[in-house]
């Protein structure tokens, strides 16, 4: 099975950012890359290979048509992969990266994972860990304790850890 | 996991390539043939018998050194998108920075050249060849008027390209913010802090014997240091690379050294490799070139000043004149950021089959660069061992102390790491130094450039070359540094100019080097 290379568009950086791009003063930490197909067969991507340029972290959308019937939907099928483990030092900055198909049932368009697909509720917390309502709760009440001892100092001393006879 | 499969038996296909073109690979294809003759070696099972063959007989032990050796000097293979620069260096900017500085080296030179109407290569007349033969061993003696060279460069001019290296894509601004470095290397590369250094100098811990330490008068030999030798001995007669390797992070018996040292870097002295350095002999005997007087002028500027290595003057000539002419150096070109400077036959500008590398080795020396070899003296008295070691060492490990990279072992790297080391740990004393003008890495540099040769004793220097083998990395020279200013931070927090710093640290004769090294990292309270 023989790999041909895929022609493909790719569009000019478009930044995320709230607001007016002239007026703000921050710079955003967010850009989006499109890539479109012009008319195509349907294939089966394999790979996509690029040099990297001081990219942290790179999320990969695809629009699949799955049907005549129902509309396009928008798949993640990669979220935050970390190119640079280090995004303030240059560890990973100018890599070139390979990103694979990787165990997934083959379609007619592009839908891979490298990464399992996320889900999109928060992550369970792992086992033992104390639930943190209960946790807050207790806390509170510590902390009620301590005002009151703190409002009502006395001059009497606390002594100290006195076991019977331990001193002795 | 497929990625990693395919990955392995790429760097298996690529060191399978490379053992295929050496000398041993023969030696292994006519031990195999001669095995035939063997009662033991069977039709049936010949492959089996011929590998439990090579194992009994040794030669599987010396397949293993060479495979961990092609391990330890190459990079990984890279993503098969990336160039051959990408190899070299990965970050543009710095390739760029490589690129200038090379251009003003070779500017240099050439203007030393036209200045003084001296050839960059000329045929010695037949007298000349003959003088030169019969005075081979003592070439000190010659006192050639070289008045008129000059060093290409010295260690500070590179500090100063180095000060100026910056990330087009980092944005620090010249004024001070906490964005900026405080100390001179402005570039962002990731330096491991003392943590990840202990978990790395592991073997240097508090609570496990160093030579350098535990071999003082003091300690009863009984304690450590005879099941040390012991097992040092134990180590060379297996002739295993990678047990040396580990076994040398504790610091290596000094009788022992020279056997050591060649097993972790795999020479040993073949009848071709006699042969070898015979013929470059002969090269330096037919041609002149430029660099000889450069060469020459070094050794008499630093070397034969040196109260330890004046004695060895003979054998750097001979070691160096044969060094610059050793094309087969140029094949290190491919994982150092540096390239050969490249000239063209008259007439053939830009054909790649007229392309001629000067010097022929592609290294030009710079002052001081004749302190690589000068320790190795004391270790080696054969000529041609000793510049196999020398050679084998300056690809490992030297090439990195004098070309802009961002490898982890490379020069810029080692500055930031002294840098930051000192920032981290010592905030006061860097910035009391920085203050008066002092900045640390001024007085530092030219340290770590020679990798401290000719600053510290030989026998401390020898065991902090020791480490430099074991770990199979330079950081610990950046970690020294730091930990020389640690020892004399208290002399330095009253200079109050440069000058007086430069004084405190002037003489590191009287330093041992190890307990620095163990005091700073697992013994400071941060």
């Amino acid at each position: 099975m023989s790999r041909i290379l895929v022609p493909c568009h790719v569009k000019g950086t478009v930044a995320l950012q709230v607001g007016d791009v002239r007026t703000s003063q921050g710079r955003p930490g967010v850009l989006v890359i499109d890539v479109t197909f012009p008319s195509v067969a349907p294939f089966e991507l394999q790979e996509i290979t690029f040099k990297n340029y001081y990219t942290a972290f790179l999320s990969i959308r695809v629009r699949q048509h799955t049907s005549a019937h129902t509309p396009a939907k928008w798949v993640t099928c990669l979220r935050d992969y970390c190119l640079m483990p280090d995004p303030h030092s240059e560890e990973g900055a100018q890599e070139y990266v390979s990103l694979f198909k990787h165990q997934s049932p083959s379609m007619t368009f592009p839908k891979w994972l490298s990464h399992p697909v996320p889900c999109e509720q928060p992550a369970l917390l792992c086992e033992g860990l104390p639930d943190p309502s209960r946790v807050s709760s207790e806390v509170q009440q510590m902390w009620a304790l301590t005002e009151m001892i703190r409002a009502s100092h006395t001059s009497a001393r606390i002594g100290r850890f006195d076991v019977d006879g331990c001193y002795d | 996991m497929l990625q990693e499969e395919s990955d392995l038996s790429l760097i298996i296909a690529q060191i399978v390539q490379k053992l295929k073109g050496s000398n041993l690979y023969s030696q292994l294809e006519r031990q195999a043939w001669a095995s035939l003759q063997r009662p033991e070696i069977k039709l049936e099972s010949l492959k089996e018998d011929i590998k439990e063959f090579f194992k009994i007989s040794g030669w599987e032990k010396k397949l293993q050194n060479a495979v961990y050796s092609e391990l330890s000097v190459f990079p990984l293979p890279s993503h098969p998108a990336a160039p051959p620069e990408h190899l070299k260096e990965p970050l543009v900017y710095m390739r760029k920075a490589q690129g200038s500085w090379e251009k003003r080296i070779l500017k240099s030179l050439n203007s030393m050249c036209t200045e003084l109407s001296i050839p960059l290569a000329r045929k010695r007349p037949v007298g000349e060849q003959k003088e030169l033969l019969n005075k081979w061993n003592e070439m000190g003696t010659d006192e050639p008027d070289l008045s008129l060279f000059r060093p290409v460069y010295a260690p500070k001019d590179f500090l100063e390209v180095l000060i100026n290296l910056r990330n087009p894509n980092y944005e620090n601004g010249d004024s001070l913010s906490f964005r900026t470095h405080l100390g001179l290397i402005q570039v962002p590369l990731k330096v491991k802090d003392i943590p990840e250094l202990k978990e790395c100098f592991v073997e240097l811990g508090l609570n496990i014997g160093q030579l350098g330490i535990d071999d003082s008068t003091q300690v009863p030999p009984e304690l450590f240091e005879n099941e040390h030798v012991r097992i040092g001995q134990k180590v060379l007669a297996e002739q295993d690379s990678a047990a040396a390797q580990q076994y040398i992070r504790q610091g290596s018996p000094t009788a022992l050294r020279a056997e050591l040292w060649a097993l972790i870097l795999n020479i040993s002295s073949q009848p071709e490799d006699v042969l070898y350095y015979e013929q470059l002999k002969t090269n330096v005997i037919q041609h002149d070139l430029l660099v000889d007087s450069l060469i020459y002028k070094d050794v008499k500027l630093t070397a034969s000043n040196d109260d330890y290595y004046f004695v060895f003057e003979d054998y750097l000539y001979q070691v160096l004149l044969c060094f610059s002419r050793d094309t087969s150096v140029l094949s290190h070109f491919a994982y150092n950021s540096a390239s050969p400077p490249k000239s063209y036959i008259r007439g053939k500008l830009g054909l790649e089959e007229y392309a001629v590398f000067y010097p022929p080795n592609g290294v030009i020396p710079f002052h001081g660069f004749s302190m690589y070899v000068a320790p190795l003296c004391f270790l080696y008295h054969e000529p041609s061992k000793l510049y196999q070691i020398f050679r084998e060492m300056y690809v490992r490990f030297f090439f990195r102390l004098h070309s802009i990279s961002s490898h982890p072992s490379g020069i810029v790297s080692l500055c930031l790491l002294f840098e930051t080391l000192l920032q981290t740990y010592l905030p006061q004393l860097f910035y009391h130094l920085r203050e008066i003008g002092a900045q640390p890495l001024r007085i530092s540099f030219k340290w770590m450039v020679r990798a401290f040769s000719g600053y510290l004793a030989t026998d401390q220097l020898l065991l902090l070359w020791d480490r430099i083998l074991g770990y199979n990395s330079l950081e610990i020279l950046a970690v020294l540094a730091a930990a020389v200013f640690a020892f004399r931070a208290v002399n330095l927090m009253e200079v109050t100019s440069l000058a007086a710093a430069e004084a405190v640290l002037a003489d590191l004769s009287t330093l041992k080097v190890m307990p620095l090294l163990q005091i700073f990292l697992f013994a400071t309270v941060t």
